[in-house]
């Protein structure tokens, strides 16, 4: 690992309150050091901008899902072929295919090109979870964690309607402690299992869920419970009911409500806040759910930009893509997995002349804009869903240049832009430490990622040196340098190394008494074995929690 | 070797796509005595566990200089071939896929030869699909396509339906309408409450008035149009209704029945729920497909020739060694597994052969390494026919580990380049 000091670069560590001075910064081990001895490798980044490296809260890069979405995409993939690179740290470098939704090693591969060394995916079954791990285990370079998906899971459904709401929370540490996650995900709670028996809309958080004691509200609640009693660093991450549908900031809004000063995280926001009726008239009402957050501290949130060209729908909410597929005629998967979740997939194109793609687009850059604090509302496209990550830099431009921006709000279908914020003209121009808390001090605090994040002493070693450019999208697009755990991965733009990433996960404890009873559902309604289901031989060390 | 009898509980069975993993091995004296739970398929595929475990064909039995060989020979083959076997963890196909892109070779599973036609019906339009589990709980109406499950996946039925209870189905079997559609000699379950009849040549036919019938239109002449009515009735009556239909097993005449049952579930999903459900046959075969795609992009036929991953599925194994384009070919797990065109087509090619079993191969391969087999020697993960990822747990003791044996394959493949 490489001893290095780092010298002559701005520095935009905003998590340690530094905003662009120029000191140094030593590596030795892996980690940011005080000093090293005056001997020490030097590298100079005169003139360059020095951040941490980049943290992707919310993306889909290792699951199931996301290679069943790979499978299904062989015309994008023989479109964008990667040839392996050339690695000068004697691993075997690999090639692969891009596309919206590229093979893992060159997931790795680009996301470090990119100057981000950490990477969560969003929604892992439980039942896939092994997957997932041996995913990240080709998906080099970047450390790696997931979601597991628990608002439509069967036994916890059953532990709600009992009102055994103990053993709702020690299910929960259960399925993260056996799948080795880092979070507990939802996704339209209640609304997967209602699509599984053919019940297409959630109208409101109260709407039964087979009993009247299972709602969306309750399960919101209960789970948003359980992180808080077992201490998770990341509080519950939510995807909430209605996704894309006209008027659904009101679920949205409800849902904030309902959780009534609770830690919480709401995820890809953008999707989630628009005004309107449904099947009628969309608008934007970026403004209302940003006004929300503004207000209630202890809510966190991920944008979900959309961003003009081809993505890829890939998400856990079966239902949303039914509706995608028969409004598109492009091709569908679903896939309903047993006691758990589900999954829908559709390839979508986001055109700058389509009425609801601009909306959705502005919608997103006035969640940022109208965002009052930039650590609570990050970067993300929902990666593939609204856009790659690959289209990160275009979207850090657009924050950072007014005038890029106005000029390409001018070119975009206005038909249901009238009323926005952004079309009346919003002046904000985010500042380098702006985007600096936005796509790594920001998602590392809301992960509650003491070592990541930063370059104060005792942080990874993940750093990424961009050289300035007045095109912020192309500045942020070819890092000159980039640091994983203290090895040089990228040097003079070129990808060098790819040494395999760390897997970040928690291990809470929960009361052995659970297992009785969870032993017995699963021999009558599962296909797998319990003792079969918990993912065992997890590599590196678990973040810890402060569970009661 | 002696010892006392012990028996390792919840093991992966890899007899066929139904991977049970509720199988109690017993073992002593170092062979395997028992299966609890095993089918006859799942007995043949445990069998004793025992295995040769020789090295032949090298300059000498070192393992060391075996894979010196091996990298020498792909190396320098025109046209390498790294072929998949059906019974490999998924560590191993991953490993194999690394060796086959640092050779710049054909990589391929059984897959092409066998399934490729829902694989490619399911990237032309998708699929609506369900794990095992989930038709268990919640199917109501279970469709056998021309699968009588009984004979190739034999506790399909028992273990996941329509016989046991399931979340929305409390009373199992008899909260099921159990409908077997026989096509010629591919006939469904005998034991079916509805049973409908149609020679192999209406097949096609039968399905776009099927179609059609779910769309409200009316396609054929009477005596077909009963039988479509009465089934398109039955399944858009459904709380959730699957179809099941055998991936090994391609419709006597050709009737595009994969796109078909793709476009039919999909469509069922207007108006009610319903999902496809794929068989596959022993092995891991579906992890084939899904690491293949994971690293690649692609499930099956990729070609690293030009250095990048090229999917090439109307030029895959068969149709290559049949025109001659393969000069050297890696078969990777056990040989005995190829499908029977594969094995012949390998004839007059340089082989060489890494799997269980190895030594004893048929084919006239030139160096020979024995192997472990997946989930009785060899530990890892391997996905069911609904591609739910399970646990292989290592019974018995390997004679040498496949995917160990291949990442040193991948080094000295890397040290023969001189680029290690």
């Amino acid at each position: 690992m490489t001893r290095l000091r780092i010298t002559g670069g701005a520095i935009h560590d905003p998590a340690n309150g530094i905003d662009g001075d120029v000191r140094d910064i030593c590596v030795d081990g892996g980690r940011i050091v005080a000093t090293l001895p005056a001997d020490a490798p030097v590298l100079r980044a005169d003139g360059m901008v020095i951040m941490a490296g980049g943290i992707d809260i919310h993306a889909h890069v290792a699951a199931a899902s996301v290679t069943l979405g790979r499978r299904l995409l062989p015309e994008e993939h023989a479109l964008d072929p990667a040839a392996a690179p050339e690695l000068a740290d004697g691993t075997i470098p690999r090639s692969g295919t891009g596309g919206t939704v590229p093979s893992t090693f060159t997931t790795g591969y680009r996301y470090a090109g990119l100057g981000y060394t950490t990477v969560f995916d969003a929604a892992v079954a439980p039942a896939s979870a092994r997957q997932t791990h041996a995913e990240f285990d080709d998906t080099p370079i970047i450390d790696g964690g997931f979601f597991a998906l628990l608002g439509n899971d069967e036994y916890l459904h059953r532990q709600i309607a009992a009102k055994e709401l103990g053993r709702a929370k020690d299910y929960a540490a259960w399925i993260l402690k056996s799948t080795g996650a880092y979070a507990i995900k939802l996704v339209n709670p209640g609304g997967i299992e209602l699509w599984k028996r053919n019940v297409r809309e959630v109208k409101t958080l109260d709407d039964p869920v087979g009993t009247a004691n299972v709602t969306p509200r309750k399960i919101l609640e209960v789970l948003a419970d359980a992180a808080i009693k077992l201490g998770l660093p990341h509080p519950v991450h939510i995807h909430c009911n209605n996704l894309g549908v006209a008027g659904n900031v009101a679920t949205t809004l409800e849902s904030m409500r309902a959780l009534d000063g609770r830690r919480a995280h709401f995820t890809h926001l953008q999707f989630h806040s628009y005004g309107g009726e449904r099947g009628k008239s969309w608008s934007s009402a970026a403004r209302q759910v940003a006004e929300y957050v503004n207000g209630h501290p202890e809510v966190t949130g991920d944008v979900g930009q959309v961003m003009f060209g081809d993505a890829t729908t890939l998400t856990a909410d079966g239902a949303v893509e039914y509706l995608l597929h028969t409004s598109t005629g492009r091709k569908w998967v679903n896939a309903d997995i047993e006691l758990e979740t589900g999954c829908g997939i559709v390839p979508y194109t986001y055109k700058d002349k389509a009425a609801v793609a601009a909306l959705q687009w502005v919608v997103g850059l006035e969640l940022f804009l109208l965002s009052a604090d930039p650590w609570r509302m990050v970067l993300s496209t929902d990666h593939p869903n609204g856009g790659s990550f690959m289209s990160y830099p275009v979207l850090i431009r657009l924050l950072m240049d007014r005038a890029y921006r106005d000029e390409k709000l001018k070119s975009v279908n206005q038909k249901m832009l009238a009323g926005s914020a952004l079309a009346d003209g919003i002046a904000r121009e985010y500042s380098l430490n702006e985007i600096a808390i936005i796509t790594r001090a920001g998602p590392a605090r809301q992960l509650g990622l003491k070592h990541k994040g930063h370059l104060g002493v005792g942080a990874d070693a993940d750093i990424t040196i961009y050289s300035r450019d007045a095109d912020y999208a192309k500045m942020f697009s070819t890092p000159r340098y980039v640091l994983k755990g203290g090895t040089l991965v990228v040097e003079e733009g070129q990808l060098r190394r790819a040494p395999a990433g760390k897997r970040i996960y928690v291990q809470p404890g929960y009361d052995n008494g659970l297992l009785r009873d969870l032993g017995k559902h699963f021999e009558k309604y599962s296909s797998i074995q319990l003792a079969n289901f918990p993912v065992t031989g997890l590599r590196d060390a678990p973040i810890a929690t402060g569970g009661r | 070797m002696s010892g006392a009898a012990r028996v390792q509980e919840h093991a992966t069975c890899l007899g066929c796509g139904c991977t049970c993993d509720d199988i109690a091995v017993v073992i002593e004296g170092g062979r395997i005595t028992d299966a609890r739970n095993a089918c006859a398929l799942g007995l043949r595929w445990f069998g004793d566990g025992s295995l040769p475990g020789a090295v032949l064909g090298g300059r000498s039995s070192a393992i060391e200089d075996a894979l010196s060989e091996i990298a020498t020979v792909m190396r320098s083959a025109r046209a390498p071939l790294v072929f998949l076997a059906p019974d490999l963890t998924s560590e191993a196909q991953r490993a194999a896929i690394a060796v086959a892109d640092q050779l710049r070779a054909f990589v391929d599973s059984a897959t092409s030869t066998t399934a490729s036609e829902g694989i490619l019906a399911a990237q032309r339009r998708g699929r609506a699909s369900a794990t095992l589990g989930e038709i268990r709980n919640r199917a109501d109406v279970i469709v056998f396509w021309a699968v009588d499950p009984r004979l190739t996946y034999p506790r399909l039925q028992s273990r996941y339906a329509p016989d046991p209870v399931g979340v929305h189905v409390p009373k199992g079997r008899g909260g099921r309408t159990v409908i077997a559609v026989d096509v010629g000699a591919q006939r469904g379950p005998d034991d079916a409450d509805v049973r409908i009849q149609m020679t192999a040549q209406d097949e096609k036919l039968f399905i776009a008035s099927l179609r059609a019938s779910l769309g409200g239109r009316t396609v054929g002449d009477p005596p077909i149009v009963a039988r479509v009515n009465e089934l398109a009735g039955r399944l858009t009556r459904a709380k959730y209704a699957v179809i099941v239909t055998d991936a090994e097993s391609p419709p006597d005449v050709p009737s595009m029945r994969a796109d078909a049952l793709i476009a039919l579930t999909q469509s069922l999903n207007a108006t009610t729920r319903g999902s496809l459900c794929t068989l596959r046959a022993g092995g891991n075969r579906n992890g084939a497909d899904t690491t293949l795609t994971w690293q690649t992009g692609f499930p099956m036929a990729v070609d690293f020739s030009r250095g990048v991953p090229r999917y090439t599925p109307e030029d895959a194994t068969l149709a290559r060694l049949r025109r001659g384009a393969v000069d050297a070919a890696l078969v990777v797990g056990s040989s005995g597994a190829l499908p029977p065109a594969v094995a012949a087509a390998l004839e007059g090619v340089r082989t060489i052969v890494i799997g269980p079993r190895a030594s004893e191969s048929a084919l006239d391969a030139t160096i020979r390494i024995d192997t472990g087999v997946a989930g009785i020697h060899e530990s890892g993960i391997a996905f069911r026919t609904d591609d739910v990822p399970l646990p292989l747990r290592a019974l018995l003791p390997t004679p040498r580990d496949t995917a160990s044996l291949l990442r040193a394959l991948g080094t000295a493949i890397a040290a023969s380049r001189g680029d290690a």
